[in-house]
């Protein structure tokens, strides 16, 4: 009896082994065909609401999985999304979207014009508290609803019948296209938002998906996650990839590991790996949209004084700011907007608004610009604090700055301290104007130089420093209004707005971030953009090794 | 006993009330908001979320509405993780903080006790230097170190464990050791010393005197009573353990709650701050008690409700 239990447990034994071994064969068979991307992530996806989404991984998880009426392409250019033809009226201030018929949801439903009402108005509307918000600034009432002083539906946006949408705005937009391939201005689905309620977003499966991907596994806090291909989407034709998992890692060590053990196919590098990989196959330098920045609180005389500003600028050599402080990981600024984010007839924006010696390290302009200063505002020493965050490298960098500063103007001259703060803290004082010189940073929102220069407008409030210059206020005024409607007009408003502000040394730039990547050989077509979102990886494959 | 124990509970709760009070209006003294778009959202935008998240009530009032909501079990959303609730982000990562938190104590604790044990009985001979040797390597080189060591030799190129993740006992071998060897060297110290002072006295001679082998005065007679001072010191390392270290978690890409720690304070996620706060004060106090408890049960002269009752 016994024996024959165990013969018969053997038996089963015996062939569920046969039987996994079988399914292992089969599922790697299939593993060889599929189109799998593994990408390492640096930090967890907090949210798939994207009227509440904050932070780089969101907005990338909401690019592909996702999609508005545009979709942006390589060098940030549009290319179609649900909208299919596209009418602006002669004053600039009304967008006839025509939308496509074949646009699904992931539940099947179909993707009309009344998803992309309901959505602006409920990022608009102050109770849903979106943080991004403010770029809907220009739809007609959105401010007036954000302030509380409107209703949501009185938003400037109307579904006529399914598939078409008329968006009115209260004063010419002109990248108004640009922002439509940004994640807060995508549909939602009204039923599936109201359905989930507080749940909405905090987990794959309380969302659905119009983009070319749909995202899997991931259960709001868990630091794995995948998109798989979508097939609901609308363009499935296109979509290459079967897979892409992504795994969060926050020691680039251990991702570097990962993508030597070819567990991983791409993934951000750390300043002293960058330093021993450059140049090696694979290896990536991913110019991103943010430039960091001295801001110089203008409330005190002696800032207010431009020779003092140029002085200042004169005396910080950024290429051995970027070697030591930031390892080489990054790039030496050439003005205040960043490079690599919009061109015009081939050349970018920073070489046709470039003002060498406005970010040019020369000690002896600088001494000579200093003393005149000095004379100027009638102190033969000035006394100054550099604000600056916590981290290590703020650290270095703000001590970096004050010995640079130092040397160059002598201590009899000048004294510098630092005080590194907790980023938070930064803010706070930046805002408050409780400064005197700030290391501040800025990523820009969308492909477009205004969305650097619109802050040091004499009214803007992140213009903390103080900054004025009429001309300046005018070109960018002008920008928005009158030639809004002629690009080459508009362009040339910004360059010269740009070479004001450098040649009068309204901030003083430092560097512009990069990020180095080490990205398999075999992964091909991915999009990456410095502005706004980053990854599209909507037509990206796997080739060769 | 049932009224030293009661008398306990209720300082526990009074203590769990004066963190929380304390926490919440020094958490209501950093600067900033809890908004990570702060920086480009003008003061007006700012003060309507304010408005929406009630952050523009006066503090004592916030402090009576979180107070009411901890008592009904609801300890509020994060901000980091939009509309997540904190109860549920704390359930959902504690998980693997604590499963890595108890292995590498009883890695550390097992193997420190033999350990300190070899080296006090062969006490100034080269075992016992080498053993002493061994703890202060242990407890002077930093986990992380050890950790990026582990992970590039055994993982990358021995290839003997997963090099990061998570996902079953293989993947939690690596994080033990390097978790682990703080608590060893600890323990094997800490057992050293009071192992050496129970075979100085007078019982033990009796023992040696009665002939009892190396082996059984140990193990029946020194071990036992060796213990009481690691007692002490195991119980607040395992809670610390439990909670999560961020660099270890970090490293091994292990989705526990050790940086949350960290990250709620920088970000100023008031709800999360309160939560984690919360946990550890809970789970140490907890353990305080316990560890009174056990002292009871390992040494019965200490007694724990004396005679005053």
């Amino acid at each position: 009896m016994k024996l024959a239990k165990l013969a018969k447990a053997g038996a089963v034994v015996a062939l569920s082994a046969v039987f996994l071994a079988a399914c292992g064969k089969s599922s790697d068979n299939s593993a060889s065909d599929k189109q799998v991307l593994n990408w390492s992530e640096s930090a967890e996806l907090p949210s798939m609401d994207l009227s509440k989404a904050t932070d780089t991984v969101s907005f990338n998880q909401l690019n592909n999985s996702m999609e508005g009426l545009y979709r942006l392409g390589k060098n940030s250019k549009i290319e179609p999304g649900i909208a299919t033809k596209t009418e602006v009226s002669d004053d600039g201030l009304t967008y006839t979207f025509t939308l496509r018929k074949n646009a699904k949801w992931s539940n099947g439903d179909p993707v009309t014009a009344k998803d992309f009402v309901y959505s602006w108005q409920r990022t608009v509307d102050p109770k849903t508290s979106s943080q991004y918000a403010y770029l809907f600034d220009g739809v007609a009432n959105a401010q007036d609803i954000m302030d509380g002083k409107k209703q949501p539906s009185e938003l400037g946006i109307k579904a006529d019948g399914d598939h078409k949408l008329v968006v009115t705005l209260d004063k010419q937009v002109p990248y108004f296209k640009l922002l439509m391939g940004f994640p807060v201005f995508f549909p939602q689905n009204q039923k599936v938002v109201e359905e989930y309620g507080d749940k909405y977003g905090t987990a794959s499966k309380y969302m659905v998906y119009n983009g070319p991907f749909v995202l899997k596994d991931w259960t709001g806090t868990n630091l794995s996650w995948t998109l798989a291909k979508n097939k609901n989407y609308w363009d499935k034709s296109k979509v290459k990839l079967d897979e892409i998992n992504y795994k969060v890692n926050k020691s680039t060590t251990t991702a570097y590991n990962l993508y030597q053990s070819g567990k991983v196919d791409a993934t951000v590098l750390g300043a002293e790996q960058a330093r021993q990989l450059k140049g090696q196959t694979g290896y990536t330098d991913r110019k991103e949209a943010s430039v960091f920045y001295l801001q110089l609180n203008e409330q005190k005389a002696e800032f207010a004084n431009t020779k003092i500003r140029q002085a200042i600028s004169k005396a910080i050599d950024r290429e051995q700011y970027v070697k030591q402080v930031l390892a080489g990981a990054s790039t030496p600024a050439k003005g205040f907007v960043s490079s690599g984010l919009a061109e015009r007839n081939g050349k970018d924006f920073v070489d046709a608004a470039y003002v060498k010696s406005a970010v040019e390290y020369n000690e002896k302009d600088a001494k000579k610009l200093f003393e005149e200063g000095l004379k100027e505002v009638g102190q033969d020493k000035i006394e100054f604090s550099i604000l600056g965050d916590d981290t290590d490298t703020s650290k270095k960098a703000t001590e970096f700055l004050q010995s640079e500063i130092t040397e160059t103007f002598g201590s009899d001259k000048v004294k510098v301290t630092v005080s590194n703060v907790p980023f938070k803290t930064r803010i706070a004082r930046t805002q408050d104007k409780n400064f005197d010189v700030v290391v501040s940073g800025w990523g820009a929102d969308f492909a477009d130089p205004i969305s650097f220069l619109d802050l040091l407008t004499s009214d803007n409030p992140q213009n903390a420093g103080g900054w004025k210059n009429e001309e300046y206020d005018r070109l960018i005024e002008a920008s928005k209004t009158t030639d809004a409607n002629d690009p080459a007009k508009r362009w040339d408003n910004l360059v010269q707005a740009e070479k004001i502000l450098m040649d009068d040394q309204g901030v003083i730039p430092l560097y512009q971030s990069t990020k180095p990547w080490m990205v398999k050989p075999s992964v091909k077509n991915v999009i990456f953009n410095s502005a706004g979102v980053n990854y599209n990886f909507k037509e990206a494959y796997i080739s060769g090794n | 006993m049932k009224k030293y124990l009661l008398k306990r509970v209720f300082y526990m709760a009074l203590t769990l009330f004066l963190v929380a009070t304390i926490t919440f209006f020094l958490m209501k003294l950093m600067p900033g908001t809890p908004y990570s778009n702060q920086e480009k959202m003008s003061p007006e935008q700012i003060a309507i979320m304010n408005q929406q998240y009630g952050l523009d009530k006066p503090i004592w009032m916030q402090y009576l509405l979180y107070i009411g909501g901890m008592l009904h079990g609801d300890m509020g959303t994060s901000f980091q993780f939009s509309n997540q609730p904190v109860s549920y982000l704390i359930s959902s990562r504690i998980g693997a903080s604590a499963q890595l938190g108890i292995q590498a104590m009883i890695f550390g604790v097992f193997f420190g006790i033999i350990f300190g044990s070899i080296a006090a009985i062969n006490r100034n001979t080269w075992v016992d230097t080498g053993v002493t040797i061994l703890s202060i390597i242990g407890k002077s080189v930093p986990n992380f170190v050890l950790a990026v060591l582990l992970q590039y030799y055994i993982a990358l190129k021995l290839g003997w464990f997963p090099i990061a993740d998570w996902g079953g006992f293989a993947y939690t071998v690596l994080p033990t050791i390097a978790l682990g060897v703080g608590p060893l060297a600890e323990t094997s110290r800490f057992m050293r010393t009071g192992m050496v002072d129970v075979l100085n006295s007078d019982y033990i001679e009796l023992a040696k005197a009665k002939g009892l082998s190396k082996f059984q005065i140990v193990y029946h007679h020194a071990l036992r009573n060796s213990l009481i001072p690691l007692v002490t010191l195991i119980g607040p390392y395992t809670v610390a353990l439990m909670t999560g270290s961020m660099v270890i978690e970090n490293i091994f890409s292990i989705p526990g709650i050790g940086e949350q720690f960290v990250k709620s304070i920088l970000t100023n996620d008031y709800p999360t701050i309160m939560g984690v706060t919360m946990l550890f004060s809970a789970g140490l106090v907890a353990v305080i008690l316990l560890t009174d408890i056990i002292y009871g049960i390992i040494d019965p002269r200490i007694r724990l409700a004396g005679n005053e009752g």
